[in-house]
């Protein structure tokens, strides 16, 4: 037993807290309230419902995620490390019962309705997968051999392959974009980078060929490749909400219409604008001046947690750290690459910014854990 | 270690690198590009809308609320929502609220909704908290959907006083809301009764806004109101609730007695019961034309037009017994021997009787061969005008239009139609007034029958006979049968005439009409007189001595209809009637039962009517009703009816 006098008490690692870790989601989850409000206010007012509807929910959504946040630093997260396998079986069955007794079973994700609040096992699922590959690459440290890899990968193809049965592209992206930051600094060896890129090209290639992967979904995919004018009797629905949401954002400058001002991102000029296309509201109301702050602030966030799993002396507290920052990181380029018209449109969530309870608790137990690790690097 | 810190740098150069492409691109669109593209989307039009306001109640004349507007959650689907989009948008919604696909399309198809507005496809408690949720966060599994609270008329009473109220329905459309300025396409309007009648009034103003439209058709950015809505004011009735309940209760009642009574007018020697297919009760104020109650039987729930009403449904509506009829405004009647009233005051203002002049009541009189005869054939002995009305001899007032038709036939064409004269004065033949919809009834002469054979007949010899005017025409007229036809609310406010003292009034559905939240009072409905009658007082007191014994006296033929009643408390004059009506070729009869009651009897404050269709002696059904009705004016208790003897 170590009682030595230099192991930090509760009080000193309260000293280690990293507060510009907390406090740029935090300001991201304000600023995602008042764009929720901007965009639905007028047309919850038009259809006689509490226009703060979306916002009490969003608050009250960012009060339960601050205080699981709050849980997922002050418990040791190194016991994670021994705990992953229990996590992994425990989100499995949600995942898949999502699927037959969850509400909105035809539509591209799957919800548990909780009272006033949806709960969607997709979003835990990628903080799982995290904490479970992260779990597994650390016992297998420095020795990950073909065989191992592969557990890696199937650990990880099962999940993904419950969140694709939901017909959630999006969610599956993100995963696959975790397990290669995850394997990649855990220490994949090239020949099975190669390897296993050529084995996924070749699935895709596959499934685009036998037409099972088809339609809607690869018209989605391919729809920001053919940007030009748009007219609005030949093109797709994708199509179209590119134009617009891209032209929403034109339309904001570089100062922006100002707040409540944007005239094309209200009601239905752009879609879910409160959900996934909520950048567009920022782009046309704050024009350039706040995206590149909102863009900032997430470069806040994922620097530190970058430089969080630089400074870990835990090599589980690297790699956990590194998927968050992965996962971050393609929420944001994905979701805003789409908005403007650079990445395929698929249903990401812009993190702490979009409508959505269960992301937004999901990603503060996340931001909880990278700041458990900082908080503890000395102990 | 080294190596991993060397991946975890590869990482963050690739975060990085997509970070500054985003910057990038962020200022690609929003600083460098040309603002050429954003002028054509943002081409939007402006459109004028018109928000409806909530519309206003129709309370009792104590304030009890009759009609309400209630709002109820729906789920709609904008009508531009077309296939294969709606395939599946239905398919989620069928998951969603648990209706098959099937009944959801039927609703959306339902050709009772109209086409300029968004199809409601669940409403109500279809439409809990679970459901609205679901549509407002998954926006984009719901295209084209929305969850409103529309507005819905609401009758606490369910069908009480229907005929009054009247029901609502939806603008047909732009075509129609031309018509009407300031309604919407699809806006709720009165199409019947008071509702139709005082709709100007229940509207409401709409809101007006602007909303901008983009090319697309879509609304874009919130409307700018341009002038804010004014719910619509509260109508309050001169209905007393209560008194129509019972007025209600007490006709089906009636009907229901007269149905197991056996007809014994059918010709050839059946069995059979009275049909008794409908009736109708009238209460009017005497004194201000104002209507307490006013019931039809068979009636409907105005709420059967919630929601829009199919063609089928509308017709099981119209066609016989005809339960959207108001029968006390609509229905045309021989009134029978109420119509006395009228032939005894020409009688006494054109000299042919005095009011103690006597006439030989022997049971029956023959004029040109032909024999006409009271009721069962009884004889009166000696009658004078007062006992005529009392007992309800026929021979005396035979006898009457005898002299008249004479009269008119030597060419004193004026005073032979005494009876006409004073029947329109009194107000047959013309319509009431009253603001509902009501028929306007006949008088018949000589001329009218003239012209009625010219229609019926296209031969000039039988145009002839049977346009000529006969005695029997003016001693049927005296009677209150023959082509006399009128309305129980006509027959009604000719009564409220006689028993006021002269003054003919416009009857009255509306007292006055409250602002919003009744706060202050819109406008006041002050009683309209439409004519003074002069009647002499005597003659007055003579008549009103004969429908007093009519009700008191044991010869009179009330008399069995109100014993037990405290007469001496609350005397109740009245007059019975049974018009025969001829149902079919073999000749069989079956009498419409009509009795007018008028109470307190020496300063009447209250008129009722009630007839009742193919049931008997006016003593037999009506005079039970009335008797019960004015129980229910006066606060006694209300008994169950019971089946009264009485010939006439």
């Amino acid at each position: 037993m170590d009682l030595s006098p230099e192991r930090p008490t509760g009080g000193a690692r309260l000293r280690h807290v990293d507060y510009l870790l907390i406090a740029a989601p935090i300001a991201i989850s304000v600023l995602g309230i008042l764009m929720i409000y901007s965009s639905t206010r007028s047309r919850l007012s038009l259809e006689h419902i509490n226009r703060f509807y979306y916002v009490e929910r969003q608050g009250l959504a960012l009060s339960i995620g601050l205080v699981a946040m709050v849980i997922a630093m002050s418990i040791d997260y190194r016991k994670l490390r021994d705990l992953f396998p229990l996590l992994y079986l425990a989100v499995l069955p949600l995942l898949l019962a999502v699927r037959f007794v969850g509400t909105g079973r035809n539509s591209t994700t799957a919800w548990f309705q909780l009272g006033p609040l949806q709960f969607q096992p997709s979003e835990i699922a990628k903080i799982v997968l995290v904490i479970a590959l992260a779990g597994y690459c650390h016992q297998h440290r420095g020795d990950l051999d073909a065989w191992r890899l592969a557990i890696a990968l199937g650990l990880a193809a099962i999940p993904m392959g419950l969140v694709m049965l939901q017909n959630d592209l999006g969610t599956m992206l993100v995963m696959c974009v975790i397990v290669a930051a995850v394997v990649l600094v855990a220490g994949i060896r090239p020949l099975h980078i190669a390897t296993v890129f050529l084995v996924v090209a070749t699935l895709v290639g596959a499934l685009v060929v036998t037409g099972k992967f088809n339609g809607y979904r690869l018209d989605r995919l391919t729809s920001f490749l053919h940007q030009g004018p748009v007219s609005t009797q030949t093109a797709t629905p994708s199509e179209y909400n590119l134009a617009e949401s891209r032209t929403a954002i034109q339309h904001g400058g570089f100062r922006g219409t100002g707040l409540y001002k944007g005239t094309l991102t209200k009601l239905s000029y752009v879609p879910a604008q409160h959900t996934d296309f909520i950048f567009t509201v920022v782009g046309e109301e704050l024009g350039f001046v706040g995206g590149a702050l909102l863009l900032a602030l997430f470069a806040l966030l994922v620097w530190r947690t970058w430089r969080i799993a630089l400074l870990s002396t835990d090599f589980f507290g690297t790699l956990l750290c590194i998927g968050i920052v992965a996962m971050f990181a393609f929420q944001i380029f994905e979701n805003m690459g789409m908005t403007m018209g650079i990445m395929p449109i698929t249903g990401i969530p812009l993190p702490f910014m979009s409508y959505g309870g269960s992301a937004l608790i999901s990603y503060f137990i996340a931001v909880g854990l990278v700041a458990n690790v900082h908080m503890r690097r000395f102990s | 270690m080294n190596d991993s810190r060397v991946r975890v740098a590869i990482v963050g150069i690739v975060v990085m690198a997509l970070f500054s492409a985003l910057l990038g691109r962020l200022w690609f669109l929003q600083v460098a590009s040309s603002e050429a593209s954003v002028a054509v989307i943002a081409q939007n039009t402006l459109r004028p809308v018109l928000e409806e306001s909530p519309r206003g109640l129709i309370l009792d004349a104590e304030g009890h609320v009759l009609v309400e507007d209630r709002v109820a959650w729906a789920v709609e689907v904008d009508r531009r929502l077309v296939k294969p989009q709606r395939t599946t948008v239905v398919r989620h919604l069928s998951d969603l609220l648990h209706i098959s696909v099937t009944a959801i399309n039927k609703r959306i198809d339902d050709p009772r909704q109209s086409q300029f507005a968004p199809a409601v496809v669940a409403v109500g408690i279809e439409v809990p908290d679970r459901v609205r949720v679901s549509i407002l966060e998954r926006q984009e599994d719901y295209p084209h959907v929305s969850v409103q609270m529309i507005p819905y008329r609401y009758y606490p009473d369910a069908s009480l006083a229907a005929h009054v109220l009247g029901y609502v329905g939806q603008v047909s459309g732009p075509t129609e809301a031309k018509d009407h300025p300031g309604y919407g396409d699809t806006d709720t309007i009165g199409r019947a009764g008071v509702e139709a009648a005082y709709d100007t009034w229940l509207h409401g103003t709409s809101e007006q806004a602007d909303v901008a439209v983009d090319p697309a058709g879509r609304v874009v950015g919130d409307p700018v109101v341009k002038k804010a809505g004014q719910p619509g004011d509260n109508v309050q009735l001169t209905i007393n609730a209560r008194v129509q309940k019972i007025a209600e209760q007490s006709l089906a009642q009636g009907i229901k007695l007269a149905r197991t009574e056996q007809n014994t007018e059918v010709k050839k020697f059946r069995y059979e019961n009275y049909k008794a297919p409908g009736g109708s009760v009238v209460v009017l104020d005497a004194n201000t034309g104002a209507v307490v109650a006013m019931a039809s039987y068979p009636t409907y729930a105005p709420s059967e037009f919630v929601g829009g009403i199919t063609q089928a449904e509308y017709k099981s509506l119209t066609a016989p017994p005809a339960r959207l009829l108001n029968r006390a405004t609509q229905g045309l009647y021989a009134v029978g021997s109420t119509f006395k009233l009228v032939s005894s005051v020409a009688a006494v203002q054109n000299n042919y009787r005095g009011e103690f002049t006597t006439i030989q009541d022997s049971g029956s009189v023959t004029v040109a061969g032909q024999e006409f005869k009271n009721a069962n054939k009884e004889s009166h002995g000696t009658v004078d005008l007062r006992k005529a009305l009392t007992v309800s001899s026929d021979v005396y007032f035979y006898t009457l239009g005898d002299a008249m038709w004479s009269t008119w036939k030597a060419g004193q064409v004026q005073r032979g139609y005494a009876i006409q004269k004073v029947a329109k004065q009194f107000g047959f033949g013309e319509k009431t007034g009253i603001p509902i919809a009501e028929s306007t009834g006949r008088v018949p002469d000589a001329a009218w029958k003239r012209a009625f054979a010219k229609q019926l007949y296209s031969n000039p010899q039988q145009q002839a006979e049977n346009g000529s005017w006969n005695p029997g025409d003016q001693m049927e007229l005296a009677v209150g049968q023959g082509d006399l036809v009128a309305t129980p609310i006509q027959l009604a406010d000719a009564y409220a005439a006689f028993a006021n003292g002269g003054t003919v009034y416009q009857p009255q559905l509306v007292s006055r009409i409250l602002k919003p939240g009744n706060k202050a009072v819109a406008k006041v409905v002050a009683p309209k007189v439409v004519r003074r009658i002069a009647i002499d007082p005597a003659l007055r007191s003579a008549l009103m001595d004969g429908f007093t014994g009519a009700v008191s006296d044991p010869t009179g033929t009330a008399y069995d209809a109100f014993k037990g009643f405290p007469l001496a408390q609350y005397p109740v004059a009245g007059k019975t009637g049974t018009a025969e009506v001829v149902m079919n070729k073999a000749g069989d009869l079956s009498d419409t039962s009509v009795f007018v009651g008028m109470v307190p009897a020496n300063q009447p404050k209250y008129v009722v009517v009630s007839l009742v269709e193919q049931a008997g002696f006016g003593a037999a059904i009506s005079a039970p009703i009335v008797r019960r009705v004015i129980e229910a004016l006066l606060g006694l208790p209300t008994p169950s009816i019971i089946k009264a003897t009485g010939s006439d």
